[in-house]
């Protein structure tokens, strides 16, 4: 079960963000706004991560990775690197959306109160 | 306690998404309270997950001490985790900003 532990942690960060979805147009809603997006960024963050590997800066615990391997490092740490943005993508939609409701609540007050 | 591996290179990223939106995209993210109220929440998701990550009793992610400044707070997650994350968060969101949504149908 060890073995999971890295997967199992960003699958929670994956769960615990989805509701976002629902506020706003969405993030998971938008995939080539979001393939566009995430796109470049993982590639600077997959080059940076591979050499920091070669160079030892830092490894993984055998003991909490699956084993699965893509080149120069873990799954899990591909995934880390579309599951993260993809929390702050969720959380940034989701404030949008809160805040445009508490303008329009605002708004809508100030239209109702006497002039 | 060199900080070339690791403590640079953050310093810098931040810097790289910093000068990306100030002088190239200038979408005016930073401008936004939207975008520092999701950092504050960013930043305190970080914590617990990045925790579980770095911490030394059980590491899934194993620094090398040569390669950072060895300053771990909260807990011990490296001080250095902060500036990846933020750069890695902030450089998806510049982009997100500047790309018109895609179509409702889509």
């Amino acid at each position: 079960m060890d073995r999971w532990q890295y997967l199992l942690l960003l699958g929670g960060c994956v769960l615990i963000t989805l509701p976002l979805e629902f506020f706003g147009d969405g993030v998971y809603r938008q995939p080539m706004r979001l393939l566009r997006s995430l796109a470049p960024v993982l590639v600077a963050f997959f080059v940076w991560d591979a050499i920091a590997i070669a160079l030892h800066v830092w490894h993984y615990n055998p003991k909490y990775v699956s084993g699965i391997t893509v080149p120069f490092m873990p799954l899990e740490e591909l995934l880390f690197f579309v599951v993260i943005p993809l929390c702050g993508l969720l959380t940034y939609s989701a404030v949008n959306a809160v805040l445009g409701i508490l303008r329009g609540l605002r708004d809508k007050t100030a239209d109702r109160s006497p002039q | 306690m060199i900080g070339l591996g690791y403590t640079v290179p953050a310093i810098i990223s931040v810097l790289v998404v910093c000068v990306l939106e100030l002088a190239v995209l200038r979408t005016g993210l930073f401008r936004k309270p939207a975008y520092w109220i999701s950092m504050v929440i960013v930043f305190a998701f970080q914590i617990p997950v990045d925790g579980w990550l770095t911490k030394l009793s059980a590491p899934i992610v194993i620094y090398n001490e040569r390669h950072t400044s060895g300053l771990r707070f909260p807990w011990d997650i490296p001080v250095e985790d902060f500036l990846f994350g933020w750069a890695l968060v902030t450089g998806v969101l510049l982009l997100w900003v500047r790309q018109r949504p895609d179509l409702e149908d889509s």
